[in-house]
Parts: C-alpha cells; structure tokens; sequence
C-alpha cells in the first residue's frame, strides 16, 4: 500500500506564548479533496502555511508521499515546487501580466525557455478560463479573474498537492461562482486540494472530507454527509448551523 | 464572505496627470539647450573646431549690441514711461555680453551633466544592495546598511569631497591611470568628485529605494516563496521591479538635487559649470551676467532631467502600480 499522500502527525506550532496548533493529525491521498472549516483564529491559514513552510513548525511532523518535510535539510523551495498555494487575497505578481504570472515560476524555478513556458502558461490559463486575458495586468481583472490566474499560477508547477486559502472570501458574491466552478473542474480531474473554505456548496459536493478545526485542534473528521446530517461532536453542529444562517 | 476586495489589489488605473512633457515652451527650450550642447560638443571634442574656432560662440553679438542701443535710445527719448522698453533693452545687453562666454560654460556643462550621471548611475548599484539589506537584511547587514547612510546623509556633502580629495589617496591613485585628463577624459579631480558623488548619492537614493520596497506588499514575496523561488529570488524577480517603479519619483528628486550640488565640485577644482562661471567672472568681473547665465543653464538642465524622468516614469508605467500618477 502505498503512503498517504499528505500526513500531519501530531503537529504543535506556537507564536510566543500563544498555541495555535495543538496536536493536528490527519492524513490523505492522492486526488482527495478535503475541506478546513472553523471559526476565525482558530488555526486554519497556519495549518496550510506550515504545508509548505511558510510557517516552521514546534513539534510533530508533516510528510508529503512519504517524505518527512519537515526536518532541518529539507529543501524547501523543492517543496514549494510540489505543493502549490492559492490566497485569499490572490497576490498576484502585479507588475506581470496575467501569462507571465503563471510563467515566472516555470522559468526561474522550473528553468524552462521562454517559449516552452509560454506554451504551458496558455494551457493552464485555459484550463481556468482566461485564454483571452493573457496580456491583461492584475489591476485590469476583476477579483473572479485574478483568483483564476492564481489557480493558474499554482497549477503550473504540476503540484502534488494544492493549498487554498479560502479563495473566495475576498470576491464579491457574484464572482465566487465563477472560481468555485474551477476549483470543482480541479477536484473532478483528481487534484488533491487542502481547502479552507465556508463556501458550504462546494465542500458538500466537492469535498472527500471536512476537518473543522477549532482553537488548534481538530474536533471532528469525516464525508462531508456526516459532518452535515450527523455531526460527531455538538460544536461542530452549532458552528455549521452558524454558518449555514449567515450564508442565507 | 462578502469581504470588499483589498484597497492594494483593487487600486484602479488612473489617468497621467498633465506634465512637463505636455507643455510645448518646455519641450523647445529643452530642444533648443540640446541642439546647442551637442553641436557645441560635436565642434570642440570631436571634430577639433572644425566648424568654427574652439571659444568663439556659435552667435555674432553684434546685431544683439546693435538692438540694444537703438531700443536704449529709444527708451531715453521716451522720457519716464519708456522704461519697459528700457528693460527689453538690458536684455539684450545681457545676451550680447553673455555670448562670448557660451562655449566656456558648454564645456563646464558637459562635466557638470558627467558628473551628475555617473554619481547617480553608479550610486544606483550600491543603493539596491543597501536598500535590500535595510529591509531583508538580519540584524547585522542591517547596522551596516543603516551606518553607511547615516554617516554620508548626517555629513556635509563638501566636507566627504574633501576628506576624499585631500586626506585619502585616491587623488594620487587617479592621476596615475591612463588617460586620465587627456582628451575630453576629466583629470583625477573629477574622478574624485564621482567617487563621492556616488558613494553619497547611494546613501540618499537607498533611502528613497527602501521606502519603495516598504510599499510593496508582503503577499508580493510571500507567493514568489510558494511557488518555490529562493528569498533572494523572490526579491529580484518580484519586489524590485516593483519597488523600482514606486521609487522613480523619489530618484528624479535625487538627480535634480545631485545637478545643483555637483557645483560643490568645483572647491576641489573640477572644471564643471559653477567653476567655469566663477573663473570667468573673477577674470572679466562680468559677475552678474555670467551667474544668471549659469543660474539658467542649471534650470535648462533640470527641465531636461525632469522631462527625461516624466519619459522613463511613462515608459515603466504598468496599470494600477500607482507610478504614472503624481
Ligand atoms: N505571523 C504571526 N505572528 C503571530 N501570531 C500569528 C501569526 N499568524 C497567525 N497568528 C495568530 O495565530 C492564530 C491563528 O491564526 P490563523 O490565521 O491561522 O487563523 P485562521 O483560522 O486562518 O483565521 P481566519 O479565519 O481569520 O483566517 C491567530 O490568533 C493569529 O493571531
Ligand atoms: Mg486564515
């Protein structure tokens, strides 16, 4: 059998004296797409950043296929490479166009020449749907646009693993759909996606599993049917009823 | 959900206000300075006077003497209310007297504007790095950058020209090389006076650099590392060309201010403008016309710069990165 594709065994991370990991554990595998819900502060964007070492980590480990990424000769930017990450607010390199976003990294990471980069740039901006926006700079997109060109840019790395940190929370309300129709597009081809999300459509239809996390802890596990119809724990009934009301 | 977009990321594109660029008695005085400086160069570098006699202005004074005097006369015969054609008048005696002193002050421009784009260009190379290490640096890279520009922005421009040309030995150094103060190549005075030009004008340019690169937003860097480029990279290839673009109008402050303080050269004896002026003035005690005449050949000078920035600032411009308004 072969190893999860992703596993955090007992992971603790701290700032100063707050805790804000404590103890997360879960694993996945290749072509899962699982869902992070909780409150704000509970931990979520720091468990994604800890993924790809944006953020050290205090204590456990994280293994990606098998390797453990989180020892001291690590190389991280080789991690980088294998795991890419969408943002809430998109940072988008602003002085490139939307194709030389997505080919920065194939060129300067990858070393690819300008024209094989190029090639593979346009199939990933088709891929999201902006084919005809290629030449347009972050400022002439709108929100939906430049989380797509963000997805792009992830993609093209061919990551192993994608990080989403809740992609639509910065868009208004009739461009999410536009980067949730990608994000399915993405799980139906098999990508195995990490996603913070409360965009509650998605992780129902979408989604392997829902982790809710809260206060650095993960409080329950399980297909999206159990966390909606029959939650484990008596918290995670109350926040997803929360939540449902404020998305109405 | 329903967050409004970011004030960074959702920064529109604004149209170019009206500049230099937009005003047409600008661009033909700039056009005129040029034609002159270039023609005049051409004559007394290159083709060794071949179009007229090296110190001989291009101008004839005489038909300049010839209106001042009538309009002079005419003044005098108009009794109390002719004085405005009295001043019109004296303007022409300005630039009859001024004339014969042009291809002086064209040389002393030459090594003025020499002097200024080799401060300013090598001072660059040395900005970036110290600008970078001020805001990536650790702890230790970041002293050092920090007391580099403190020590050459807390002391007199003049006293670093001295220290520079009399109490070190780059003087002697200087005047051994080659070529040095042949041809139109300035003697070692002039080397000096570049080296503490860009060693002073790093200090302030990183400055204005460091502030740039502060206003480039954390996430710029942040996403360059996710997607797998070194810190170092991520700087190079993503915050400064930002950074660059933010710090464009701070640095065409920094040219026009380095184009008036190049004069300071002249008390180590660089042969550049305000030295030129001086030197003839002390010779034909023609003080007033000839230091209004360098006053406007500075001017003539950062109108260029300030034009020729406006051009670079439009040629970088990218939407919604905030250079193109002002
Ligand atoms: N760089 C940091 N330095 C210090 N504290 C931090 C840092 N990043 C996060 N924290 C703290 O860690 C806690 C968890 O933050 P995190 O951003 O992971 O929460 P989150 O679940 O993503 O919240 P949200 O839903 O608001 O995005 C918060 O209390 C936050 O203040
Ligand atoms: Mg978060």
């Amino acid at each position: 059998m072969s190893p999860p594709l992703l596993e955090l065994d007992d992971v603790y991370k701290s700032y100063g004296e707050e805790q804000v990991l404590s103890g997360v554990s879960f694993e996945m595998d290749a072509g899962d797409v699982d869902v992070v819900i909780g409150p704000s502060g509970s931990g979520k964007s720091t468990m994604l950043r800890c993924v790809n070492r944006l953020t050290e980590i205090n204590g456990g480990d994280i293994y990606l296929d098998g390797d453990c990424i989180t020892d001291a000769n690590t190389d991280v930017n080789e991690l980088r490479k294998q795991v890419g990450m969408v943002f809430q607010d998109f940072n988008l390199f602003a002085h490139l166009t939307a194709l030389e976003n997505v080919t920065l990294g194939l060129r300067k990471v990858r070393g690819m020449d300008k024209a094989a980069a190029q090639e593979k740039g346009y199939e990933h901006l088709e891929q999201v749907g902006l084919l005809d926006q290629a030449d347009s700079y972050p400022a002439e997109l709108s929100g939906g646009q430049k989380q797509r060109v963000g997805i792009a840019r992830a993609l093209a790395m061919d990551p192993k693993l994608l990080l989403f940190d809740e992609p639509t929370s910065a868009l208004d309300p009739e461009l999410v759909g536009e980067v949730v129709e990608v994000m399915r597009d993405l799980a139906a081809e098999g990508i195995t996606m990490l996603v913070v999300s409360h965009e509650m459509g998605f992780a129902r239809s979408a989604a392997s599993d829902i982790i809710f996390l809260d206060d650095g802890r993960i409080v329950e596990h399980g297909p999206p049917e159990q966390l909606f119809e029959n939650p484990q724990a008596a918290r995670t009934g109350e926040f997803l009823s929360r939540l449902t009301h404020e998305g109405e | 959900m329903g967050t409004p977009e970011s004030t960074t990321t959702g920064r529109t594109i604004r149209g170019r206000a009206a500049g230099l660029t937009d005003q047409p008695l600008t661009l033909l005085t700039v056009a005129v300075f040029w034609t002159w400086l270039v023609v005049r160069w051409t004559n007394d570098f290159l083709l060794d006077g071949a179009l007229i006699e090296r110190n001989t202005s291009f101008f004839p004074t005489a038909p300049f003497e010839s209106v001042a005097s009538t309009l002079g006369s005419l003044a005098s015969s108009l009794g109390p209310v002719g004085f405005p054609v009295g001043w019109v008048a004296g303007f022409f005696e300005f630039l009859a007297a001024s004339i014969p002193y042009l291809p002086q002050l064209a040389t002393g421009v030459w090594a003025t504007i020499l002097l200024t784009v080799l401060g300013i260009a090598l001072g660059f190379f040395i900005a970036v790095p110290l600008s970078v290490a001020r805001v990536y640096g650790g702890s230790a890279t970041r002293s050092v950058a920090l007391g580099y520009t403190e020590l050459f922005r807390g002391t007199p421009l003049l006293a670093q020209l001295f220290v520079l040309y009399f109490a070190t030995p780059l003087t002697a150094i200087i005047r051994e090389l080659p070529t040095v103060g042949t041809g139109f190549i300035p003697a070692q005075a002039f080397w000096v006076a570049v080296i503490a030009f860009m060693l002073n004008s790093a200090a302030y340019q990183s400055e204005y650099i460091r502030s740039a690169l502060n206003s480039v937003p954390e996430g710029q860097l942040t996403a360059a590392r996710a997607i797998g480029l070194s810190k170092v990279d991520g700087i190079r290839h993503v915050v400064l060309p930002q950074g660059l673009r933010y710090a464009i109008p701070g640095w065409s402050n920094e040219l026009v201010y380095l184009i008036k303080y190049s004069s300071l050269a002249s008390f180590i004896t660089v042969r550049e403008l305000f030295e030129r002026t001086d030197a003839i003035a002390s010779e034909t005690y023609r003080y007033t016309e000839l230091f209004v005449l360098a006053g406007l050949l500075y001017l003539a000078l950062v109108l260029s710069a300030s034009l020729l920035m406006e051009y670079v600032e439009d040629r970088v411009a990218i939407p919604g990165l905030g250079t193109t308004s002002r």
